[in-house]
């Protein structure tokens, strides 16, 4: 780490309910220590510690795990804690929004109610991993735990252009949810695949992969939703064989 | 019922939650979102305790008999695959047989594997190393998992209140009687009533207290976790040799994190990571797993641990982590405010034990804690109910 100070621009929309209201944007200056891992979360911590203690953004774990931090950075749906400022262009201003079609509750907090709905509280949030390079358990067997690669930060809500409000869509994250449990869990898989091939599901999506694009953690939503899209083929040919067998 | 209120969304959570299950009437405030402190940003270990063996033994037991419970009460955001302590040397295999011989007197199961026995389980493991001990240790979701005490708290009636900043604690005739927060959200301060104030600000604590004027034992050691963007094992692998610095690489997801360092901050607001702790921590990593050294560094943070300023050690990696929970009424001449002390997120239901039962024995209810053997609703749930 060096001392060399630079000043960075960031432009924030802020939402206070009677107060801030409608939204508008505020632009913050910041000296910062020129340093390769400094990141949207760190600036985001220093103005509300040395410049506007009311800034509200949430945050956690500061390593991607937790997924509560994404927000729109330049128009992108990213995570501010693992966003550096190297990657930006950092002698333009920097845009921070909270995410697309979510309900602002304030700032850059958005409410995340709606994106669990059609996510059974509990599904299982573990998966087991086969690797390659640990062949052996320490219970002699093939299975190690791993949590879900998902950390349900909303990134791909809000880049999908079909979630749009008004638009009544299950949306790519609860889609893969669904994906994953159907593999999960087979005796629940028919009522699950009826689920997505209704009028909220994939249907809905037009394959414009936004949502895999903007993933922080390589998840691939649109891969979910073509995984779900054959199973339900399949289930459709089952059902014509066993009507012409009829 | 009596009327708590709990200052810090981070243990506050386990409190919360055996508070709720004993019939109190909870209200807890968090001056930023829930687990933005300490509770949410450590490395995810889940302690068998053995880490603690060599120096603090009461920590170890306590340890390992939370890590025996979460892994019941909270198994839906749990990586369970176990710890290795591994020898990289003869220095540490020095301490082998003493690790082995305290961990059986604190109850907790090892297995001692021999070189080519460890690196057929963690194949990354330095080819040198002389041997490793299996111990129950796991991983955590630093977020997932105490979101679950917040969720089960929820639903028994705890009213949980994010961005509520407290401002001025009431004191009348030698006694809390509520707190001034400042609601961020609505932009103003609203007072709030309370028969007693329960202060679980972790690292913050000592802010809170100096509110009423009151010191408390605390000190802030803020430690640093680099994460790498490759899950290079599946158990949780710790040198075998007393606590020190970067001799711990925990597995989540498709990562693995180094920890950690240690050093004493005046205030857990303004601290910044310290030159040399991030090559140090990839420095001994590689020791551990020599493909630390060729990865590039996926997230770099810190974060304050709460830690009990009493007894005679000042290395900040060697203080006790144990906690303790303060009557001010019998310390200080304050009732109706108590301060939770110390601790780490592997305790925080014992945490949340001994301070309940320090508040039933103040509010005169005899009602014993079941957070032991209740399962914790899923985390998702938190959203069901009114979330914000």
């Amino acid at each position: 780490m060096n001392n060399i100070i630079q000043y960075v621009e960031l432009s924030i929309r802020r939402y206070k309910s009677g107060q801030i209201d409608p939204p508008s944007f505020q632009t913050f200056k910041l000296p910062i220590e020129v340093d390769a891992n400094l990141t949207i979360l760190d600036c985001l911590e220093e103005i509300r510690l040395n410049q506007d203690a009311t800034l509200m953004y949430r945050h956690s774990c500061h390593h991607s795990s937790c997924g509560t931090c994404a927000c729109q950075i330049n128009g992108s749906a990213r995570l501010a804690c693992t966003t550096q400022l190297q990657q930006l262009p950092m002698d333009q201003v920097i845009t921070l929004e909270p995410l697309n079609n979510f309900e602002c509750i304030a700032d850059l907090v958005v409410n995340m109610e709606g994106f669990f709905k059609d996510i059974h509280p509990e599904w299982s949030y573990l998966k087991t991993n086969k690797s390659d390079d640990h062949p052996l358990s320490p219970q002699g067997t093939m299975a190690w735990q791993q949590l879900e690669d998902c950390i349900e930060c909303g990134c791909c809500v809000s880049a999908c252009p079909e979630m749009h409000a008004g638009e009544r869509f299950m949306g790519p994250a609860a889609l893969t949810a669904i994906n994953r449990q159907c593999n999960k869990s087979p005796r629940e898989r028919k009522k699950l695949l009826t689920q997505t091939g209704g009028d909220r599901g994939v249907d809905k999506c037009k394959r414009v992969l936004a949502c895999s694009r903007v993933c922080p953690t390589r998840v691939y939503p649109s891969r979910h939703i073509e995984d779900l899209r054959r199973q339900l083929k399949k289930k459709e040919q089952m059902w014509f064989i066993s009507l012409n067998a009829l | 019922m009596e009327h708590i209120l709990i200052i810090g969304g981070g243990v506050g959570g386990a409190l919360a939650h055996d508070l709720t299950l004993r019939g109190f009437r909870v209200t807890l405030v968090e001056r930023g979102a829930l687990l933005s402190g300490t509770s949410g940003r450590h490395h995810g270990l889940v302690h068998s305790g053995a880490r603690y063996i060599l120096h603090d033994l009461e920590t170890a037991r306590e340890c390992f008999e939370e890590n025996q419970i979460l892994k019941q009460i909270a198994f839906q955001a749990l990586e369970s695959n176990d710890g290795l302590f591994v020898a990289l040397d003869d220095a540490d295999m020095a301490y082998w047989d003493r690790f082995i011989d305290l961990c059986a007197r604190a109850d907790i199961p090892t297995k001692p594997l021999s070189t080519s026995q460890a690196l057929h389980l963690e194949p990354k493991l330095a080819s040198t190393i002389k041997g490793a001990v299996q111990v129950p240790d796991a991983s955590m979701d630093a977020w997932r998992l105490p979101l679950q005490f917040f969720a089960t708290a929820q639903s028994n009636g705890a009213d949980i209140q994010e961005f509520c900043e407290v401002q001025a604690i009431y004191v009348s005739n030698r006694s809390v009687v509520g707190v001034d927060i400042r609601n961020h959200r609505l932009n103003r301060i609203e007072r709030l009533d309370a028969d007693l104030v329960v202060n679980a600000a972790g690292p913050w604590a000592a802010k809170i207290a100096a509110m009423v004027d009151l010191q408390i034992p605390l000190q802030a050691v803020p430690g640093v976790m680099v994460s790498v963007p490759v899950r290079l094992n599946q158990m949780v692998i710790n040198r075998l040799h007393p606590a020190g610095e970067g001799d711990i690489i925990v597995p989540q997801r498709n990562l693995s994190i180094l920890g950690t360092t240690a050093w004493m901050a005046d205030d857990p607001d303004t601290v910044k990571i310290p030159p040399g702790h991030v090559s140090n921590l990839i420095d001994l990593g590689s020791k551990l797993i020599p493909e630390v050294s060729q990865l590039e560094p996926h997230a770099i943070w810190h974060a304050s641990r709460p830690v009990l300023a009493q007894g005679s050690e000042h290395d900040p990696m060697r203080m006790s982590r144990g906690f303790d929970c303060v009557d001010h009424a019998a310390h200080d001449g304050l009732e109706g405010f108590v301060t939770l002390l110390g601790g780490k997120a592997t305790t925080m239901r014992a945490m949340a034990e001994q301070t309940a039962d320090l508040i039933c024995r103040k509010t005169g209810r005899e009602t014993s804690c079941r957070t032991r053997g209740v399962v914790l609703k899923p985390y998702r749930s938190y959203y069901r109910t009114n979330a914000r």
